[in-house]
């Protein structure tokens, strides 16, 4: 058979290979950034008061401290677990601060902190020792959790006046910022830190892309789930701590609307709830987003009925385009 | 050949991804019955030419035409109609249906009876078709219990039937890399049967062997880069002359760099003493010694497998003591044995060594991330000076630094699993099948990998694909049966043993 000759050069420009590749590689977060503006946007039509000072703040501390659970929902999200006891634990925590505060002052804070370490450790090792999977390990321990949270609740939960002085910590400002929103920036940071640049992050990113590989490559598998899932306690218990002492009082029940909220704000901002991808820009856009759409919603007057769907939808798109198949052989 | 018809046919069929023109104006043609082999370096894009012919992926630009009429095939299943399906290089069945499931899959309709499906129909068909290709398991097996080779027989039996089912006269199946998972038994089976189908079907078929696509194929085509270079029959091929038009050099008859073998240094380096697990393999005593290459040759089954799995900590074995430089070993974890120094490049790549998701150079500083700090904290700039150097050191094809490492092709796959062990300070390094699906010219760059790590002191361990390469690559050689060390030789320079010695040990 004759040969072929070889036909003339490259047919597709340089240009035109170029402008792909950011695309191709982050869309997730750039279809999250687009969804935030248009939002943003559309509620400004629909309402001029919701770009005022007023409103701009009410979205920011409902978004930070969704943002501080999110962000530890995130550790065991991109380690592909995911952590359902944030729910409790915050509730948990939020109560046995009132109780601290009137007890043992202002160590209420450490001890509030150790909690939160504690239950992702504990959540963690459950995992390792009997070997199930996260949603019902940690099912479990919220259940227990909330429990001990009504059980242990005084009722009324309020932080007695005397102690208002310790709220500062949440409740004040420092050259003019509100000391809420400095604490999550700090967290944030801390957060990005932590998944980003340090040896123990970097390895949840490798467990939740292959847990196989990053066995055979030595990376310890048990402590790199231990750390996520204390990441998930710390962020938990540091937003009910936030929103205790804003709220100048605890309530037993207080975590129980973050758990589906902190998980839509990971997967909104992009985070794959297959393991391995996203981070905390990620979830700072998607607490943002959520923090947008329910202020917003009620703002332009969205039926109320109508607002659950209308967040069932964004979070469907958002799952679907960051959704790894590759990894689910069935779809159960 | 003359009076044969074309059934498929692409013309300057192009394809870009960012930062790759992986086809360039490429021309492909299958005739009636005939098996053609396809080759080309890692990355040459057949893989995504393959895509293309089954609707997997779209071209930017060119004509495809089946049987003479202009298609566009919008996915797989679409091209499965037309009589066009490909078995893939890492496998598409669903691990836990079974072998009948598999086989019928998305594909039941036919065997709808009073809105029921059919179960016995099924059977019987189920049985006839894989009949043809030899699979006598049991039909209710899920494929996650079968092995590869009966695996691929599913797909291959799979795609027979479809193209029956849609009445489609001489299907065309597309094999991509077949042979890379089999055994030496299996590859045998695998072209008697293609053979056969060869007389209702037509077939391409991707390798890196060229030995098998020289014996098994009518015709041969050669991609470079993305585009065509030639083509010819297969019986006048002459396989240095092949490697050449491939690559675009010769190579030195000198195939495994044994003039740069070395003389192993006196030191020991690694010490197994009465190592055993119970019904894998008795108790087994060897040393290496520091830069010493030391091949384990074997039937599968042999218990050389599991005697890597103990030294690399994935398994645990029974009794005995493992030491790296008179150091003992805590046995049966990966994390000691990684931390004293011992690596290991899998046989799978995919499934365990690599997290696809994640960018090259994410992969390639797994192991000494603690060493691109700065100020504490893992520093950019020196996370991408590493990736690149070890990305010019193994010679990795890969638009950037940061593509994500799903995107690379087989054999760039493999370098980058290498890239990370080597970047890292390893004292000794198990190569499990190494060169497996790598083409000519990489094998190549991973014999002169191999030689420089022997030469910087580093004792490896290998299994590799051929006895050949087995004796060409290493200073020494131990032979596994049956769970036993039977044989140790010498493979020194002067020495080199013949395989049909070896294989009278072996079996
Ligand atoms: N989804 C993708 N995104 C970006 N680049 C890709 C993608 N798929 C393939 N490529 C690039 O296209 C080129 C051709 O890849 P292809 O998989 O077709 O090679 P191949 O000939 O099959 O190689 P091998 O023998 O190693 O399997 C490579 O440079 C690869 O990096
Ligand atoms: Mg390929």
């Amino acid at each position: 058979m004759a040969e072929i000759k070889e036909e003339e050069g490259p047919s597709i420009t340089e240009k035109r290979i170029t402008t792909h590749r950011k695309r191709e590689r982050i869309p997730a977060i750039y279809f999250a950034i687009t969804l935030l503006v248009v939002m943003v946007v559309l509620f400004t039509i629909g309402n001029r008061n919701f770009l005022s000072a007023y409103n701009v703040n009410t979205i920011t501390s409902y978004s930070a401290i969704l943002l501080v659970v999110g962000l530890g929902q995130m550790s065991t999200i991109l380690i592909g677990g995911i952590d359902l006891s944030v729910g409790g634990l915050m509730s948990f925590v939020s109560v046995v601060l009132v109780i601290a505060l009137k007890t043992i002052g202002a160590w209420a804070f450490p001890l509030c902190l150790s909690v939160g370490l504690m239950a992702g450790y504990i959540n963690g090792t459950i995992l390792t020792r009997i070997k199930i999977p996260s949603f019902i390990a940690t099912l479990g321990t919220g259940g227990i959790l909330t429990s001990l949270a009504l059980l242990v609740s005084p009722l009324p939960v309020v932080v007695p006046a005397s102690s208002y002085g310790l709220l500062d910590i949440v409740n004040g400002t420092l050259i003019g910022m509100p000391n809420l929103l400095l604490l999550t920036l700090v967290i944030f940071i801390f957060f990005y830190v932590i998944l980003g640049f340090t040896t123990a992050g970097r390895n949840i990113y490798y467990t939740g892309s292959n847990i196989k590989m990053s066995w055979m490559s030595g990376i310890d598998i048990r402590r790199t789930r231990n750390f996520a899932f204390m990441l998930s306690g710390l962020g938990a218990a540091i937003a009910a701590m936030m929103q205790t002492c804003s709220q100048f009082g605890g309530d037993p029940t207080m975590g129980k609307v973050y758990i589906l909220q902190s998980i839509a704000a990971v997967v909104v901002g992009g985070t794959a709830l297959t393991g391995g991808t996203g981070g905390a820009v990620n979830t700072l856009i998607g607490a943002l987003i959520l923090g947008v759409m329910e202020n917003g919603m009620n703002v332009v007057g969205v039926d109320a009925y109508f607002q659950q769907s209308i967040l069932g939808i964004v979070i469907i798109v958002s799952v679907a385009l960051t959704f790894d198949r590759s990894k689910t052989a069935m779809i159960k | 050949m003359k009076a044969k018809k074309p059934v498929l046919e692409l013309r300057r069929v192009t394809k870009s991804y960012p930062g790759a023109l992986a086809l360039d104006a490429v021309n492909f043609t299958v005739w009636e019955s005939e098996i053609v082999g396809l080759i080309g370096e890692n990355g040459a894009g057949k893989s995504t030419l393959m895509k293309i012919l089954i609707g997997l992926i779209q071209p930017d630009a060119g004509q495809y035409e089946l049987r003479g009429n202009p298609v566009t095939l919008r996915d797989p299943a679409n091209a499965a109609r037309h009589g066009v399906g490909m078995v893939f290089q890492e496998g598409s069945l669903v691990p836990n249906l079974s072998i009948m499931e598999n086989l019928f899959l998305s594909h039941e309709i036919g065997f709808r009876r009073f809105g029921f499906l059919s179960r016995r129909a099924m059977r019987e068909t189920a049985t006839s078709v894989l009949s043809l290709v030899k699979v006598t398991s049991d039909l209710d097996t899920p494929i996650a219990d079968t092995t590869p080779a009966v695996r691929q027989m599913v797909e291959i039996a799979r795609l027979m039937w479809l193209s029956r089912l849609y009445r489609q006269e001489n299907p065309v199946l597309i094999l991509d890399e077949p042979t890379t998972v089999l055994t030496e038994g299996e590859r045998k089976t695998l072209f008697t049967i293609l053979t056969e189908i060869k007389r209702q079907a037509s077939i391409i078929l991707i390798s890196h062997r060229l030995q098998e696509i020289v014996g098994n194929s009518d015709r041969i085509v050669i991609l470079k880069d993305g585009r065509n270079v030639t083509e010819f029959e297969a019986e006048h091929a002459n396989i240095a002359e092949i490697e050449n038009r491939m690559v675009g050099h010769t190579f030195a008859a000198e195939r495994y760099r044994e003039n740069e073998q070395i003389e192993p240094m006196n030191e020991i380096a690694l010490e197994v003493r009465n190592l055993s697990k119970r019904g894998v393999f008795e108790p087994i005593t060897f040393s290496l010694r520091k830069g010493e290459i030391v091949s384990l040759v074997g039937l599968v089954g042999s218990g050389k497998e599991a005697v890597c799995g103990c030294i690399t900590g994935l398994e645990k074995p029974d009794s005995g003591t493992i030491s790296l430089h008179r150091k003992k070993l805590a046995l049966g974890s990966p994390s000691e044995t990684v931390r004293a120094g011992i690596g290991h490049i899998p046989i799978d790549r995919r499934s365990e060594g690599l997290a696809l998701g994640m960018t090259v150079a994410d992969n390639v500083n797994l192991l000494v991330l603690d060493k691109l700090k700065a100020a504490g904290l893992i520093n950019p700039p020196l996370e991408k000076k590493n990736a690149l150097r070890m990305i010019e050191e193994c010679r990795i094809k890969t638009p950037s630094f940061s593509a994500i490492c799903a995107n690379l092709s087989g054999g760039n796959q493999q370098k980058t699993v290498i890239a990370k062990w080597l970047s890292s300070k390893i004292q000794l390094l198990v190569l499990d099948h190494p060169t497996r699906g790598v083409d000519v010219g990489a094998k190549e760059e991973i014999y002169r990998l191999i030689r420089n790590l022997a030469r910087d002191g580093i004792s490896m361990i290998i299994m590799c694909d051929t006895l050949e390469e087995d004796i060409g690559l290493c200073n020494r050689m131990l032979v596994m049966k049956d769970g036993r060390l039977v044989s140790e030789m010498s493979c020194s320079l002067a020495r080199k043993p013949n395989p049909s010695d070896i294989i009278a040990l072996i079996v």
